[in-house]
């Protein structure tokens, strides 16, 4: 899922960066109000954390903001204000959940698992693309009773590349989905990428599934003949990791 | 956000007030309108009888031919050769002794009479007020003098009253029930202040505590969650865990402080302490400071010793907080000043900077625990020069000035600087003038 993490506090932004990363997603984070606001109109986001209180633009506010130009995406506001009062006025505002600091990292994972579900991407725990299914809880791939498991990263372009079948998807592109707000890749990041994540499918026997198209980018497609059509299913009984 | 809560103990207020002002007001109406009434029906007797005597005093009773007669005719209005007493008088009879009806003026009356003597008020289609009133001479009942006359006057005045009335006390109740909202308004503003005060610090004060938990324990586990790659990310990340537990240290430091000093110091630990040594030293430490922050440090000390009773430690904790928020609020270029007067009975030891200055709204809440002008209550470390710790510091000091018997206040302007003002009174004022010399 693409995350927008926005929390002012360094100490508690980083840790929760890292596992949402660990945990396959591509986190945008920031730790000022004003940059989340310019980032949710340039963005599209499949998830928004929330801090309450925020520079220059507070949560609430930008909660508000959010919903009012119309996105549909859950909100999930992660804050220290813990009255009744402060948990009306946060879900009130749009927030669809609520979580009081200090939280322990395990469920915080767990409620971004159950919102991603309602994200109206949300195809299931489990892509499927011919006989190789992707595992969205346990980062791995499987085919043929063998499994392989990904880095944040690998599996990030692997989900990318299985919501994408058969197309050429571009180099523009992948740099925008993987890498996160700010960050400049290296000029052969994507290459390099790529190349670990066919190195982990050839556990698999499914590395040439990646073809190279010159000048332009990747496509997954897997090897016509070996299945009937390859079209992305879904598989909602996935379980969750750990 | 207007607590409804306290919208409704408002209109309570409001209520309470407007239902025992109101039944005050009715009950006071009603007993007035009754007094009012009594009175005006014992005047209204009183002239009726009055009246009558007038008349029964024209009843001659003399002996004629042998008996004794009864003579009415200089009766006035009964009697043939009296003038009409006035025209509002509606009848008057005249009973012998027997209650046979011997003579009347007006409606017809019954042959014998019927009541006893004394005042009674007939409903015939106009309202009438009637008196019987007995006439002696020398002791013998010679006859019954009968007047009636109409209510219409006490019942003219009665009706403008009661039209008064009705209309005064709705006016009145509702001019109360406005009184009772505004009042309730008034009252519940000291309440309504404290309340959000205690609301503030609450949230601050959890915000405060929280922060630090919450970052240790998500870098705790996602150290259990995803375990360190290399040894220097594990590095940054103990790192990390060692510098947010010593800001908690610092807090909780801090809060045991003010859990400690509260209420006035034991004398034992307080010591003759001469401030001007010890503003000397402090200031040494505080120009190299600024001098590393580019600002200029002032400092005007007396030549002459000014002695104060202080825990010499706390004292300096005090000021020290002051002059670092001094140079933390004070932009490059700018100076400091610490200043040390006296007038007769206090020493006044002065900070003033030139720095951004404290928002008119936020003074008067600045010396309040936890309390921040900047209320997005970034952890300090991150934010170098910027923050004010835990908002903590000006709590401190004015803790414990008022802990040495003292007084700290601030004037500012926002933008321009503030100055803050530490009053402690001076051991003995007599000896002050002397020079140290």
């Amino acid at each position: 899922m693409r995350i927008l993490l926005v929390e002012d506090d360094r100490d508690l932004l980083e840790p929760l960066q890292e596992a949402l990363d660990a945990s396959g997603h591509g986190v945008d984070a920031v730790g000022n109000g004003a940059i989340a606001q310019w980032l949710i109109t340039q963005k599209d986001y499949d998830l928004l954390i929330l801090d309450w209180m925020l520079p220059e633009v507070d949560g609430l506010r930008l909660c508000q903001y959010y919903r009012q130009s119309g996105k549909g995406s859950p909100v999930l506001m992660l804050t220290s204000k813990d009255t009744t009062l402060d948990k009306i006025t946060g879900l009130d505002a749009g927030a669809d959940d609520y979580l009081v600091k200090p939280v322990d990292m395990l469920e915080f994972l767990a409620r971004v698992r159950a919102l991603g579900r309602r994200s109206p991407l949300w195809r299931g725990d489990i892509l499927t693309l011919a006989d190789l299914t992707l595992n969205l809880n346990h980062l791995t791939v499987e085919r043929a009773n063998k499994t392989v498991e990904l880095s944040g990263r690998e599996f990030q372009l692997m989900e990318y590349f299985m919501r994408h079948p058969q197309q050429v998807l571009t180099r523009i592109q992948i740099e925008e989905t993987i890498w996160t707000w700010g960050e400049e890749p290296e000029s052969n990041a994507i290459t390099t990428l790529v190349r670990r994540l066919r190195q982990r499918l050839r556990g698999l026997n499914a590395d040439s599934w990646i073809e190279t198209v010159y000048g332009i980018g990747y496509r997954l497609r897997p090897p016509t003949g070996s299945d009937t059509p390859a079209i992305l299913e879904s598989n909602p009984n996935g379980q969750p990791p750990i | 956000m207007v607590n409804p809560l306290f919208s409704h103990s408002r209109r309570n207020l409001a209520r309470w007030f407007t239902g025992s002002m109101g039944s005050i007001l009715v009950v006071f109406a009603a007993t007035l309108f009754f007094l009012e009434t009594q009175e005006q029906m014992r005047a209204f007797d009183q002239e009726l009888l009055n009246k009558s005597r007038t008349m029964a005093a024209a009843v001659k009773y003399r002996l004629h031919e042998g008996r004794w007669r009864v003579e009415l005719s200089d009766v006035p209005v009964l009697g043939s050769n009296s003038i009409p007493y006035d025209n509002e008088v509606q009848y008057v009879r005249w009973y012998d002794r027997q209650g046979q009806l011997v003579r009347f003026v007006g409606a017809l009356p019954p042959e014998q009479l019927a009541i006893a003597p004394g005042f009674v008020t007939l409903s015939t289609p106009q309202l009438l007020r009637q008196i019987t009133l007995p006439v002696f001479q020398h002791q013998d009942a010679i006859g019954y003098l009968q007047v009636a006359v109409p209510l219409t006057p006490v019942r003219t005045n009665l009706r403008q009253i009661r039209l008064f009335l009705s209309v005064g006390v709705p006016l009145s109740l509702a001019v109360i029930g406005v009184a009772g909202w505004l009042l309730g308004g008034f009252a519940m503003q000291p309440i309504q202040a404290a309340y959000e005060r205690l609301q503030r610090f609450t949230a601050d004060a959890s915000h405060e505590l929280r922060a630090p938990l919450a970052a240790l324990l998500s870098n705790i586990q996602i150290g259990i969650v995803k375990p360190a790659a290399n040894l220097e990310t594990q590095e940054r990340r103990l790192q990390k865990l060692v510098e947010i537990t010593k800001s908690m240290t610092v807090l909780v430091n801090n809060l045991l402080l003010l859990a400690r000093y509260e209420g006035s110091l034991p004398a034992s630990t307080l010591k003759v302490v001469d401030l001007v040594p010890l503003l000397k030293d402090m200031a040494g430490t505080f120009e190299t400071e600024a001098t590393q922050h580019h600002l200029r440090f002032g400092c005007t000390l007396p030549d002459h010793p000014l002695t104060v009773m202080a825990d010499a430690d706390l004292l300096q904790r005090a000021i020290a907080n002051l002059l670092n928020n001094a140079l933390k609020y004070t932009p490059p270029g700018g100076t400091v000043e610490l200043r040390l007067t006296a007038t007769n009975q206090q020493a006044l030891i002065q900070v003033k900077d030139t720095g951004i200055g404290i928002p008119e709204a936020s003074l008067q809440f600045i010396f309040e625990r936890f309390y921040r002008v900047d209320q997005v209550r970034t952890p300090d470390h991150q934010r170098p020069k910027k923050s004010g710790g835990f908002g903590l510091g000006l709590a401190i000091a004015q803790q414990i000035i008022q802990a040495h018997g003292g007084k700290i206040h601030v004037t500012s302007t926002e933008g321009s600087g503030s100055c803050f003002t530490i009053e402690l009174p001076l051991i003995n004022h007599r000896f002050r003038l002397l020079p140290s010399s």
